[in-house]
């Protein structure tokens, strides 16, 4: 899983198509079909609300979040009014904000302008997120963003090319299996932000986030229960992580 | 100004649906999320903090995910799904830190679990 983890050697000297070419390697050695894999039931879902195939794989294509595509066709599958559902994924992707703040330093060069950040911004999920975050800072910066489009292009491909498949598969599955397909995405979140874990604050955040989510449903409901237990649950564990600093 | 129906519930409706409904929503915290980020020096104390707020924000949808599942993961009970999780990352760090273990055996136990208990 980590074989990029060493440096690379010759970095500066390598042309950025190399590093295009690391990235998606990298990419395929197994995140990238993790993430397939985690959208193949998208593909089944847009299928049951009677989208043609081409909608489900753009899904994936232009939304890239699939707790958002999961939100999208079960609210049209519930017959949520377009509003309903607009304000659903919206809410359930308020983490692409702080991700996109925490990535995009390591994404930056200079010259680069805001609508070009933008473009780099469109991949973070979780996915390109946690693994860019692990692997960006021991590249040398010129090789940051050329990497990070491989790695990017090579997930989003293949996971659209899965959602199709998704498409005429899901609805043959025998239930145990569609219920594994469904499960691919919180078993592979969870190992994601536990692999980036690297301080105490980190496993606090963690077992925050799990933690306060009931009781923050009950309490702010099902529009605002993410954001503030990221907001109270990540503010405790970085405030922890600070006064472990301080006492050292 | 009439509404033409024929067009808004035609056959681009779907993809007129996924822009509107699906793409805005998710890349305005994106867009957001790079306006806020410029001039943040990379290491500095407030991306430690975002990090913490995104880790707890990850976790809190996968808690989502396992406790309001969504179609044939709901048949399978809660103790299931979240047994299967903790296999799946005892598994994940036992042995050293690989995602192919923790993934296969964490989806084996839920995949046992929806064969023997799921609806």
């Amino acid at each position: 899983m980590t074989p990029d983890d060493q440096p690379d050697g010759d970095d500066l000297q390598t042309p950025a198509s190399t590093w295009v070419y690391r990235g998606a390697r990298d990419a395929l050695a197994l995140p990238a079909w993790v993430v397939a894999l985690s959208l193949v039931g998208v593909g089944g879902l847009a299928q049951s609300v009677g989208h043609p195939v081409w909608a489900a794989m753009m899904s994936t294509l232009v939304i890239w979040a699939g707790p958002a595509q999961v939100i999208f066709y079960g609210g049209i599958a519930a017959g949520m009014t377009p509003l309903a559902v607009a304000a659903a994924v919206g809410f359930s992707s308020v983490r692409f904000f702080p991700m996109t703040v925490a990535i995009l330093p390591l994404l930056r060069r200079p010259g680069q302008g805001f609508w070009a950040q933008c473009a780099a911004a469109h991949f973070v999920a979780v996915t390109v997120w946690t693994e860019n975050l692990r692997r960006l800072p021991g590249k040398p910066p010129p090789a940051r963003l050329p990497y990070y489009y491989g790695f990017a292009a090579a997930c989003i491909l293949l996971s659209t090319l899965s959602t199709g498949a998704g498409y005429f598969l899901v609805g043959a599955l025998p239930t145990p299996l569609a219920a594994g397909i469904l499960f691919v995405s919180p078993i592979y979140f969870t190992l994601s932000i536990s692999a980036g874990a690297r301080v105490p604050a980190d496993w606090l955040a963690i077992a925050l986030g799990f933690a306060l989510e009931p009781p923050m449903r009950a309490l702010l409901g099902d529009g605002f229960d993410l954001l503030g237990v990221g907001l109270v649950g990540g503010t405790a564990a970085f405030l922890f992580g600070q006064m472990l600093e301080g006492r050292r | 100004m009439t509404l033409d129906l024929a067009f808004v519930h035609g056959p681009l409706w779907p993809y007129i649906m996924i822009i509107l409904c699906g793409l805005l929503p998710t890349e305005v915290w994106r867009i957001l999320g790079v306006a806020a980020a410029r001039g943040v020096p990379e290491g500095s104390l407030f991306l430690v903090w975002v990090r913490a707020v995104s880790t707890a924000l990850l976790a809190a949808v996968v808690a989502k995910l396992l406790l309001s599942p969504s179609g044939a993961l709901a048949l399978v009970p809660w103790w299931g799904r979240t047994g299967a999780i903790v296999i799946g990352f005892a598994c994940f760090f036992a042995f050293r830190r690989s995602f192919f273990a923790g993934i296969v055996i964490g989806e084996a136990a839920l995949i046992a679990a929806a064969t023997w208990w799921g609806g």
